[in-house]
């Protein structure tokens, strides 16, 4: 498999080195076979630079094949990046559930437009019930591919209602260049594979691979979004906002705070005959309780800065889907 | 008399006691085995959807294919007698099989059309006018979809049949197990030499015009 990853990082990412590589190398092979056939035959079996996709990852297992000391450079690149893989011996790691729908943990996006991307895909759980989850990631912490890697993610992360099983999850790794949507069993009549990776390759990844990772994702979200208009009906409310108001602890933490505070102030007062203490306790208190309870707290852990996400319980997801590397 | 009346009367009571607590246990064990039973039947149904998902993808895409200018013919042949090789080995949808070899020769029936259809599709990478065509790509990407559907779909089908076999081979269970006919299930080995990465042969020097360098199963 790394040998096959590797293969295509090569043939995908420098297709004009590549067909010099190729045209250079060529001699070489006449040379030794005396054959002319073969070196039109190698220069027609490069991907062409405008060919609209590379070798895919599952079948392309044979792909890179025609061009020797390419394949033989890759392969010793495999071999050091598999020892290399071996000798740490990476352990998965399923990323915790997000609180967002929107979730970039690469840095890729500036925070204004991941707010308006969360609450894009906010507003689509409150129209018609779907969830989609994006997260962007900076790198795969798996030994697995990405189509099994992600579809674990996404089943442990609830994506989608429970009774539909209308999850989606586009899941974006920067620095392996790959990315991959997940589609749970109720939304791959609206999002089939072919439509998925018809967004991945041909919307998304021209834009990847210009640098430009908010417009691909503004891009892919827009489609994604464009595809599930109309398929279910929603209640208004996400299911974090459907999950009653408050359940945060914070504000009685607070109101036992303050009343610890009372307390305290009365037990001193009582203790202590003419020590002016309340003079203090007063407006410290207020100060106190009004700063944190009114903007810090309140705000920050639910919902006044971005619309939080609650998954619905819907797992489903069974292998749905495409992705595309860039 | 009176006292042995009495005697009687408990044991009675007490046989009756074991009875109704052994016959409550035993329907709970059955019970549980008809469960994972079920469950095993049930995941067994979505693994023959998934893999009867990719077989009627199959007539499209060997359609798509042979319109390619000169594709080779000899792998559209080959995916073909595959696709009617596993049409051969038909298998109850609604219950898991109980033979081993059954399941065996399903699965190698399988694996020969998965076999085949990657070599279709290595081969295709070599005709740029088919891998410009929207249709091909959209087929593979479904077939893709498939193949990851087919190993999700296995691997809970295993799951089942490995929850079902403990139970029934595990203590108080195989005694009920044994009663009422609960045989431990097959389920799908690993693809013999999945573990082993695919080899390429490079035949530069053969005479032979194929279009393209062929590979070895």
């Amino acid at each position: 498999m790394f040998i096959v990853m590797n293969m295509k990082r090569d043939v995908s990412q420098k297709p004009r080195t590549v067909i010099e590589a190729v045209a250079a190398s060529t001699s070489t092979t006449l040379k030794t076979h005396s054959s002319p056939v073969h070196a039109t035959r190698l220069l027609k079996h490069r991907p062409l630079p405008g060919s609209t996709r590379g070798p895919r990852i599952i079948w392309g297992a044979l792909a890179a094949n025609s061009l020797l000391p390419d394949f033989v450079s890759s392969l010793i690149l495999a071999a050091f990046f598999y020892v290399g893989c071996s000798s740490l011996h990476a352990t998965e790691v399923i990323p915790p559930k997000p609180d967002r729908y929107f979730n970039d943990y690469a840095h890729v996006v500036s925070a204004e437009a991941g707010l308006r991307f969360n609450e894009q895909l906010a507003q689509l759980e409150r129209d018609n019930s779907a969830q989609i989850v994006v997260a962007v990631f900076p790198k795969m912490q798996t030994d697995s591919s990405i189509d099994d890697y992600t579809r674990r993610i996404a089943q442990a992360w609830d994506i989608g209602q429970k009774q539909t099983q209308n999850g989606v999850a586009l899941f974006v790794f920067i620095a392996d260049r790959k990315m991959f949507i997940q589609t749970a069993h109720g939304v791959e009549g609206a999002l089939p594979d072919a439509t998925c990776f018809d967004i991945t390759e041909r919307h998304i990844k021209p834009e990847f691979r210009a640098g430009n990772y908010e417009r691909g994702l503004a891009i892919g979200i827009d489609l994604i979004g464009q595809a599930l208009r109309g398929e279910y009906k929603g209640t208004g409310k996400t299911v974090k906002e459907g999950e009653g108001p408050h359940n945060s602890p914070g504000p009685f933490i607070i109101f036992f705070i303050i009343f610890l505070f009372f307390i305290i102030n009365i037990a001193r007062r009582r203790g202590k005959k003419g020590y002016r203490y309340s003079g203090l306790g007063g407006p410290f208190m207020g100060g106190w309780s009004s700063g944190s309870g009114g903007g810090g707290w309140s705000s920050g852990s639910d919902g006044g800065g971005f619309s939080g996400f609650s998954g619905g319980g819907g797992g489903g997801f069974g292998g749905g889907g495409a992705g595309s590397g860039w | 008399m009176n006292k042995f009346a009495i005697g009687c009367g408990g044991l009675v009571v007490i046989l009756i006691f074991v009875l109704v607590v052994g016959g409550l246990a035993l329907a709970g064990i059955y019970n549980r085995l008809v469960k994972l039973q079920q469950g095993v039947d049930q995941s067994w149904a979505q693994v023959q959807n998934v893999y009867q998902r990719r077989a009627d993808l199959i007539p499209n895409l060997v359609n798509t294919v042979a319109g390619a200018a000169n594709f080779e013919k000899s792998t559209l042949v080959e995916v073909t007698n595959a696709r009617a090789s596993v049409g051969r080995v038909q298998l109850d949808p609604s219950k898991a099989p109980t033979d081993a070899a059954q399941l065996q020769q399903f699965q190698a029936a399988q694996g020969q059309l998965s076999s085949a259809l990657s070599r279709l599709l290595v081969v295709s990478e070599n005709y740029p006018d088919l891998k410009a065509n929207q249709n091909f790509l959209s087929l593979q990407a479904q077939l893709e979809g498939s193949e990851n559907r087919i190993s999700v779909e296995r691997g809970n089908f295993n799951t089942a049949v490995q929850n079902y076999n403990t139970a029934v081979r595990s203590f108080p269970a195989n005694f009920v197990a044994g009663m009422f006919g609960f045989a431990p299930r097959p389920f799908f080995n690993a693809q013999p030499g999945a573990d082993k990465a695919p080899t390429v042969n490079f035949n530069f020097g053969s005479p032979s015009p194929a279009p393209a360098a062929s590979a070895s199963p």
